[in-house]
């Protein structure tokens, strides 16, 4: 357990993709303006990270130096593709929310780097151990944000149709900033800014 | 011929890429600490960004589209990215060494940017003509040049300036961003 | 010895286009999987919004890209997706025909115009504008017509505007001329 605890919970405090390693940012940023998009852009990204840390660390010996990186590319491509076909078939609302975030997380650095970082050069264990902590990171910042950006923004806590409940100031008078897009680049310098000050996260 | 100056002017301010698409970002963090970096790296993914819109509109109009075989965009769009970054890699390696020792990693990192696949998904999207795709990626990247010069400016003074220890670096950055992405926030009502 | 040495070098472009070979299977199998569901989805979106805006519909037909509606028998008004140039993109607008002059509404289907601005041509306070109007009477109030723009929108609104008017006066020629036709 040691070992595969010790990779798992790398990726969510020390190597934290998003508020420490700053990597993927471009759909964190667009993504978060509700929690249904935050837990559905996981999803699909514990789904490509997972699978494409499986199928590189397999083969980790096979692959030629100069092949890398497009083996690699087209591997994770794939798995891009099967998701986003899937999402477009069994969740459409959700495919519609996400839009072209969601083939977008072809070139979201976190899976490249990881492949290119650690699974090519870890057996399988580590690699899967790796994967989902990396994603529990990445959902945890996500969901942070997603949050925020929907109390704040829209006053209300709804998730998947389940109504949770309204904050009475902020539904009439939502900050509507937060549900713009400079609102999200505040979000995440405020957060970093946190996170760096309470020592949680170093430079 | 409006309807292009709609989409160029659409591009680069209304919907710009960075501060309204958020497509382009990592760059945008990395590079644009000194103005003159962060131009080159601008007109670089511009120029990615126009030849792989002409190379996959080609690519999906001829071939995707009467094949049926839409599902292999993103594996071919990204294949295609990924080869151009490649060769235009190597001829600045030859041409001009001290440009390609000034871009370092930021180079093939254009392969990665979400700003080029973008502008790919976006143009097939949107069902541009072959025109209106080239005028969209030119837009897009100047759009994302444009922003990433202000950026650097601002950052350079902001080297300088008394700022508060949790917020040096990329805290800051985003901060700047919000700022920059509320005046851009301005042109929304502008045609 | 020959035979050895070129396989070696040949390894990373045979194992490359092993992997491209097992990418496009995977992609063919998981597109023919999918692409059932996904056509029906927009089956049940287009009847749903033809539904809306047609209430006493019963049934419908499509055919040459227009969309009869009937109910019990009875043909009701026409349908056909109008697609506008706006900011963000293209606007697909569905257009209802109560019959050759007049307008039954319109629905947004998709956009993605500035938001709090252009987004809200969706809103029934633009598009109840179109509702009863004459197809020559869609034009901005400004043009002579009688839409008002949205303020700071004019162009998503030119775009909607634009768009119905010509696709209806098209679609309008293609009804008669079918009923010509016999």
């Amino acid at each position: 357990m040691g070992k595969f605890g010790k990779e798992f919970a790398k990726g969510l405090i020390i190597s934290n993709p998003v508020f420490v390693l700053a990597l993927g940012l471009c759909p964190v940023l667009a993504i978060s303006t509700s929690i249904d998009n935050a837990l559905g852009m996981t999803l699909a990204v514990l789904i490509v990270l997972l699978g494409a840390n499986v199928i590189i660390s397999l083969i980790r010996r096979f692959v030629p130096s100069i092949t890398r990186i497009p083996i690699f590319i087209v591997i994770i491509a794939t798995l891009v593709t099967v998701v986003n076909l899937i999402f477009h078939a069994r969740f459409p609302d959700l495919y519609e929310s996400l839009g072209i975030f969601l083939p977008l997380v072809v070139v979201n650095c976190i899976i490249l780097g990881r492949a290119e970082a650690f699974a090519s050069k870890n057996p399988i264990l580590n690699s899967i151990a790796d994967a989902l902590g990396i994603t529990v990171g990445f959902m945890l910042a996500l969901l942070i944000i997603s949050f925020l950006r929907q109390i704040l923004g829209t006053g209300n806590l709804a998730v998947f149709g389940i109504h949770f409940f309204d904050l009475p100031v902020l539904k009439e008078h939502p900050i509507v900033i937060f549900i713009l897009p400079p609102g999200a680049f505040l979000l995440i310098g405020l957060i970093m800014a946190l996170f760096r000050r309470t020592g949680v996260m170093k430079e | 011929m409006s309807e292009f100056a709609t989409i160029f002017i659409g591009m680069v301010l209304i919907n710009n890429f960075i501060l309204m698409r958020f497509l382009g970002l990592c760059p945008f963090f990395g590079v644009s600490k000194k103005i003159g970096s962060a131009v080159s790296m601008g007109v670089a993914v511009t120029f990615v960004m126009t030849i792989a819109s002409i190379a996959t509109w080609l690519i999906h109009n001829h071939i995707l589209v009467p094949f049926d075989i839409e599902y292999m965009d993103i594996v071919i769009y990204i294949l295609v990215i990924a080869t151009l970054v490649q060769v235009i890699e190597i001829f600045i390696k030859k041409t001009n060494a001290n440009l390609y020792f000034a871009f370092g990693i930021y180079l093939p990192l254009i392969t990665t940017n979400c700003a080029v696949l973008g502008i790919t998904l976006i143009n097939a999207t949107e069902g541009y003509s072959f025109t209106g795709s080239i005028v969209a990626a030119l837009g897009g990247g100047l759009g994302f040049t444009l922003v990433l010069a202000m950026m650097s400016g601002i950052r350079e003074k902001l080297e300088l300036a008394n700022t508060p220890k949790s917020m040096r670096g990329l805290p800051i950055a985003f901060i700047t961003a919000t700022l920059l992405g509320l005046a851009f926030q301005g042109f929304g009502g502008m045609l | 010895m020959q035979a050895k040495d070129f396989l070696k070098k040949a390894f990373p472009v045979i194992l490359l286009t092993a992997v491209v070979a097992i990418s496009v299977t995977a992609l063919t199998y998981t597109d023919r999987m999918t692409r059932g569901e996904i056509e029906a989805q927009k089956e049940v979106q287009t009847e749903s919004m033809l539904s809306e805006m047609f209430p006493e519909m019963s049934r419908y037909e499509f055919r040459d890209d227009i969309y009869t509606i009937y109910s019990d028998g009875d043909e009701i008004g026409y349908a056909f997706i109008a697609v506008g140039k706006g900011y963000g993109g293209g606007i697909d607008i569905l257009v209802g025909l109560e019959d050759e002059t007049t307008l039954k509404d319109i629905t947004i289907i998709s956009q993605k115009e500035t938001p709090g601005l252009g987004t809200r041509i969706a809103e029934p306070s633009f598009t109840d504008m179109f509702s009863g109007l004459n197809i020559a009477d869609v034009a901005l109030r400004q043009d002579g017509g009688q839409v008002d723009a949205i303020t700071s929108s004019t162009v998503s609104s030119a775009a909607v505007v634009d768009a119905v008017r010509t696709t209806a006066m098209e679609k309008v020629k293609l009804i008669k001329a079918s009923e010509e036709g016999g």
